[in-house]
């Protein structure tokens, strides 16, 4: 395991959202980044290279599929995975999926909970896969 | 002299001469008798003769004056329908006459009955040309498009609808083939198919959805074919043609029916199940999440949990309202909705809007100026109902204008109307003309805005509602794109002011 805390990046329009989830993962042990929309997600990750980004759907300015499969096609993202929390989870077919990382997708309403039990399965396998390379 | 006289002398002269020629040469006792001389003899023949004449020139008259009468009134037959010829007595002409009248009274009778045959069928004619206007303009008065196609694939009948879905004329286009008249493959394929169909299995129905493209602009129809057998009517099928290999006549009916609208309605509608259920969603979910950390504890302190208690509340103060918004429209819509007026102060009311949307404008450097001229403006109105509209107004300023720019909001009389005008403009980014004209309808959204900011197209249908069916107002907007729009509405002034 790795000594330094595992980062993840929240991308979300509602600051309660963004709040909530945060304060969850940060009292299990993680260090989050937020942001209010795809773009300002997208140069937040590119910065940033987080272990793991839980973004939003349907958000002003980018989209959270948008900003996933941009993430996707950039070479320096295209490995880091995301967890997509939406009201419209129906609405996002297998084949735009496909073109992301997009490896959860849990519905609004969701319990801070299974976001924090599907980021450490996420996260744990990542860092494993990591120190395996 | 007629020819029957010269026929009588004729006849005198031939008896005098056979007579006499065979008392000549023959005499007898009997002649003997009358005159023993040969001139006697040829003096009686003579006088026979001349009686014989005689005796024939008066039967001929007679029988010539019988037959003129029955002539003259054969020939007055022709001018009266229901004259009979008398009967005479003499000379045998009763049965002749009888026969006559027989054969009168028989053609009479014939001729009376085909008189009565073709009035009937002049009158069935009439009716059935009435019928077959009737049919037509019938046919014409219904909106969607229909094709009646026979037994070899040619129009039989269109309606005005079908003439002008397809691009055809109407009167040009019947009895020829369809492929040659319909500028549509899928169309043709569908109706010869039908007719195979039909002729396979009558009541033959199929159905689909088609796109035609008209004038650039997309429309979907949906199109029936059924298989018609005999029905269609002997005059339309069979006219001129033989029925096919002595099967029963069949035909197609297509008719087109344009659901473009109704497909945009459903479309619309599923927009705002979905846009709803997102809306609903998003406070719902803060609610959740809140309460859970709660429960598992994750509030650490007291500060924290009382800032989750009032998300909490405000969160459901959020979703209260817009269920309220939801269900204010439909019950507005349904009319059951009773407005309480009271007078209402708009400078006050708008003051109100300004205190709770200032918030909202801060975070987006969005200054708010209310340049509004000295007045009471006291309105007759639900305030509730008021207030909701202004707000909207001023929310959707401020959410459609980008960081940095100016919400200005002005209330001042409109002397003409005898009413007050409250107008909300802003330095957004504007609505695109095409949008314009359907801005207050329920659901809609402008393309461009759902890239912005987050809505369910209820906002604007809403103040509508409020403003011009609860209150008798008006709403209007002016818009330029990229610079941006001005809400306003007119309200009548309560008296007093």
């Amino acid at each position: 395991m790795s000594s330094s805390k595992p980062l993840i990046v929240i991308v979300d329009d509602e600051t309660h959202i963004l709040h909530v989830v945060s304060l969850k993962l940060r009292n299990a042990g993680f260090e989050v980044i937020t942001a209010q929309n795809g773009e300002e997600g997208f140069d937040a990750i590119a910065q940033h290279r987080p272990d793991l980004v839980i973004t939003d759907y349907q958000m002003p300015v980018m989209s959270g599929l948008e900003m996933c499969t941009r993430l996707k096609a950039e070479p320096v993202t295209a490995n880091i995975r995301a967890i997509m929390l939406t009201a419209r989870g129906f609405s996002i077919s297998a084949e735009a999926l496909e073109q992301t990382n997009i490896q959860a997708v849990l519905s609004k309403p969701f319990s801070p909970r299974e976001v924090l039990t599907k980021v450490q399965e996420m996260v744990l396998g990542t860092v494993d896969k990591t120190e395996a390379i | 002299m007629t020819l029957g006289k010269w026929i009588s002398i004729g006849v005198g002269l031939i008896t005098t001469l056979l007579v006499g020629g065979v008392l000549v040469a023959a005499p007898n006792q009997l002649v003997a008798t009358i005159g023993s001389t040969a001139l006697g003899t040829w003096v009686t023949a003579g006088v026979m003769g001349a009686l014989l004449g005689l005796l024939h020139w008066i039967v001929m008259s007679k029988f010539d004056r019988e037959v003129g009468r029955v002539a003259s009134q054969i020939d007055l037959l022709s001018k009266d329908d229901d004259r009979e010829v008398a009967i005479p007595s003499r000379l045998g002409m009763g049965s002749i006459a009888r026969a006559v009248n027989q054969v009168i009274t028989t053609f009479r009778q014939r001729i009376r009955q085909l008189t009565s045959r073709r009035r009937e069928l002049e009158i069935q004619l009439r009716i059935a040309e009435v019928e077959q206007r009737h049919a037509a303009s019938i046919l014409n008065t219904i909106s969607d498009a229909v094709i009646v196609t026979d037994p070899f694939n040619e129009l039989a009948m269109i309606n005005d609808a079908a003439a002008r879905v397809l691009h055809l004329d109407a009167s040009f286009a019947r009895r020829r083939p369809i492929e040659q008249v319909i500028d549509d493959t899928v169309i043709v394929k569908l109706i010869k198919d039908a007719r195979e169909g039909v002729a396979a299995r009558p009541g033959f129905r199929r159905q689909i959805e088609h796109r035609f493209n008209r004038e650039g602009v997309d429309q979907i129809y949906d199109v029936s074919v059924s298989g018609i057998s005999d029905g269609l009517g002997e005059d339309e099928l069979s006219a001129g043609t033989a029925k096919p290999n002595g099967q029963d006549a069949v035909g197609v009916v297509t008719v087109l029916r344009n659901v473009t609208r109704e497909r945009q309605i459903a479309d619309m509608k599923s927009d705002f199940v979905s846009s709803v259920s997102h809306e609903l969603r998003t406070p719902l979910s803060s609610i959740k999440a809140y309460v859970e950390m709660l429960v598992d504890g994750e509030a650490h302190d007291e500060q924290t949990r009382l800032e989750f208690y009032n998300i909490i509340q405000g969160e459901t103060n959020r979703l209260s309202r817009l269920i309220d918004n939801i269900l204010n429209i439909s019950r507005i819509e349904s009319g059951v909705v009773r407005a309480s007026r009271e007078q209402v102060s708009l400078p006050t009311l708008m003051r109100e809007a300004i205190d709770v949307m200032l918030p909202q404008a801060r975070s987006k450097g969005i200054e708010l100026k209310d340049l509004s001229a000295p007045g009471y403006f006291h309105v007759f109105a639900d305030k509730d109902m008021i207030y909701q509209a202004t707000l909207n107004l001023v929310s959707n300023a401020i959410k459609y204008t980008p960081e940095g720019g100016t919400v200005t909001v002005k209330i001042r009389a409109d002397e003409l109307a005898r009413g007050v005008e409250v107008s909300v403009a802003d330095t957004g980014v504007g609505i695109p003309p095409d949008d314009v004209p359907r801005l207050f309808a329920k659901f809609y959204r402008v393309d461009n805005h759902k890239r912005m900011a987050q809505g369910t197209g209820l906002g604007l249908n809403l103040v509508k509602q409020i403003i011009e069916t609860v209150h008798g107002g008006k709403v209007s907007v002016s818009s330029e794109l990229g610079k941006g729009s001005t809400f306003t509405y007119t309200l009548p002034l309560a008296d007093g002011n």
